[in-house]
């Protein structure tokens, strides 16, 4: 087996402490850090696939993404410099008065994997902090908002609606337990996404739209 | 006509009731238990175990805080350094309240039921943040086992107290498990970690007269029901519909009823429309019949957030009771 091959399982498997290693082996064994990211990025969306598929569950995602996150730290010098792999900046946060936050970390991660330089506003975040967010932050391609409560869904809208009034052209996505398909067209998202598994191919696929 | 606890035990062994049990009826539930949780709103404070809590002005509820290192466990390996069991509640001053209450009950009826939250896995995510808690059953599996037998051991000790003085006929008991469309952890991983602890408290309670335990858990969990039914749980309260409710009453009915039907956050929200509300009573009442099955809205106490929801519902099943039986 390849070691690119190695590095791709141990993402899989979440095995953080061994990722580092085998990274630094590929690279020895001579090959690139683009492909040993691309690979890693592969990886996760496996993960990512079986989580959607009810395959594995929170913790497996967890450990993987951490995995990942081991090995780009050993990949990080290499690539220094090298904004190539970049898909831009994605802006991500709860809406006001929502505290939940596990769900907006996972899809945190996974768009993290998937390749965008994440900026995690945490929770309760109002719609003007997400714009101003846009403002101080280079290269921002998406903005991705997260409700759990219905109570807090008018705060989606108004996230969604402020953002786009100062940036017309910005991109977003919205998700979270009781948003639909429907609930995101109706407040003028860009998209949606049931779950983080499918959360990084939607989000590819808006800001490429 | 039956008597509401008669129409319970009917409803639950598949019998004959005579209607549909109207969500919590059948229990009249003692908040007094001095817990030691506490409901600050507009507040932040620090529990018995340490744990930071939050209930900003405005929102709903509380929360746990992890960020800038408030959380009790930081590194899970030395959990024993930073968790000490709270003193229970021993004076006979400190259960009055509760006891009276108790007292008052009109077991005829309703079942005398006692309130116990947070459970175990909640107790784990409270302690440390939940991505901690979830990757060190992974991580740190030994540590993690240790902390949820010390954690039992707590709720043991806790029920102990707690049915020597109040001689409880029923217990609700809260520890969600899921989001709405998964179990946090895997079924693998919760009869590791979980079912053992719940086996426990579970039985403890069963061998000391309570007669019902009430598992709430507002999310899916189909696939963690053969578990709850090893636990010794009676009634999972907080089946949401995106578990296939009539599929589980048909598989596993004869061994647990299940409550719910209703999602709270779409029968429970500002300025609730009637329509809404008893489409979707008749839709639960309709596909999932009277045996096993009790309708009621997911949240895990008899608590409305926003006025009238919880006696319209009522009325809502009365009328399907009309209709259907
Ligand atoms: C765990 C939990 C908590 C924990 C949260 C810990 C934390 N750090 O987040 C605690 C105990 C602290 C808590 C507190 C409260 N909670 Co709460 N909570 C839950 C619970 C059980 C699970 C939510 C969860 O974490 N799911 C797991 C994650 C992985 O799933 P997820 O969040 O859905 O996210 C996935 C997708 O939705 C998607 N996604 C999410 N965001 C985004 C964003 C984008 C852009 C995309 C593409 C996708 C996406 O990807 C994620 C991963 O797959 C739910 C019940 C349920 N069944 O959902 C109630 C629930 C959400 N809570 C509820 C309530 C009411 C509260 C409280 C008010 C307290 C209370 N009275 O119970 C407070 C809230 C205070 C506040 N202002 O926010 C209600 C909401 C009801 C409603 N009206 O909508 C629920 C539904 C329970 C209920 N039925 O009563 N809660």
């Amino acid at each position: 087996m390849s070691k690119i091959e190695d590095v791709k399982v141990l993402v899989e498997t979440g095995k953080s402490k061994k990722v580092a290693a085998a990274v630094q082996e590929a690279l020895d064994a001579g090959d690139k850090a683009q492909d040993i990211l691309d690979a890693m990025i592969a990886s996760m969306g496996v993960v990512g696939d079986k989580f959607s598929a009810g395959e594995i569950f929170v913790p497996e995602m967890l450990i993987a993404a951490k995995a990942m996150s081991k090995g780009v730290e050993v990949l990080k010098p290499v690539m220094a410099g090298d904004g190539s792999s970049s898909l831009g900046t994605c802006i991500m946060g709860t809406v006001a008065g929502d505290l939940h936050d596990i769900g907006k970390n996972l899809v945190v991660m996974m768009l993290e994997s998937a390749g965008f330089d994440m900026v995690d506003l945490g929770v309760d975040v109002s719609a003007d902090k997400f714009v101003d967010a846009v403002k101080e932050n280079n290269n921002v391609v998406l903005v991705a908002c997260s409700g759990l409560l219905t109570t807090t869904m008018p705060a989606l809208k108004e996230a969604v609606q402020t953002i786009k009034a100062a940036y017309p052209g910005m991109k977003v996505i919205v998700g979270g337990a009781p948003v639909t398909q429907e609930y995101a067209n109706e407040i003028g998202a860009d998209g949606y996404a049931p779950d983080a598994g499918s959360s990084a191919s939607k989000a590819k696929e808006i800001i490429c739209a | 006509m039956l008597t509401i606890r008669e129409n319970l035990l009917e409803t639950m062994k598949g019998g004959n009731p005579d209607r549909f049990v109207k969500q919590y009826e059948f229990i009249d539930l003692i908040m007094e238990v001095p817990l030691g949780v506490e409901f600050n709103y507009g507040q932040t404070w620090k529990d018995h175990w340490g744990i930071t809590w939050q209930w900003p002005e405005g929102q709903l509820g509380m929360f746990p805080v992890h960020h800038d290192g408030l959380a009790v466990i930081q590194d899970i390996t030395e959990w024993k350094k930073t968790v000490t069991k709270p003193v229970i509640e021993t004076s006979d001053e400190a259960w009055a309240p509760a006891l009276a209450h108790a007292n008052a009950v009109d077991r005829k009826e309703k079942f005398a039921t006692v309130f116990y939250a947070p459970g175990i896995f909640e107790m784990t995510h409270h302690l440390m943040g939940m991505e901690n808690a979830l990757m060190a059953l992974y991580e740190e599996p030994e540590a993690m086992q240790e902390l949820i037998d010390y954690l039992t051991e707590y709720e043991l000790e806790f029920a102990a107290v707690m049915v020597d003085k109040l001689h409880p006929e029923a217990i609700l008991h809260h520890d969600d498990w899921g989001s709405q469309i998964s179990s946090f952890v895997s079924p693998d991983m919760f009869e590791e970690f979980f079912l053992p602890a719940y086996k426990k408290i579970y039985k403890f309670y069963k061998d000391n007269g309570v007669e019902l335990i009430i598992h709430h858990s507002d999310s899916y969990a189909a696939n963690l029901v053969p578990y709850m039914i090893e636990a010794g749980i009676d009634i999972w309260q907080g089946v949401m519909n995106t578990n296939n409710i009539p599929e589980l009453v048909e598989k596993y009915g004869e061994k647990i009823t299940f409550m719910g039907g209703l999602h709270s956050g779409t029968v429970d929200y500002p300025s609730w429309e009637k329509d809404v509300v008893k489409k979707q009573v008749e839709e639960t009442c309709k596909a999932n019949g009277h045996k096993y099955f009790i309708p009621c809205q997911t949240s895990g106490l008899p608590i409305e957030n926003f006025e009238g929801v919880i006696d319209y519902i009522d009325e809502c099943i009365d009328e399907m009771s009309k209709e259907l039986f």
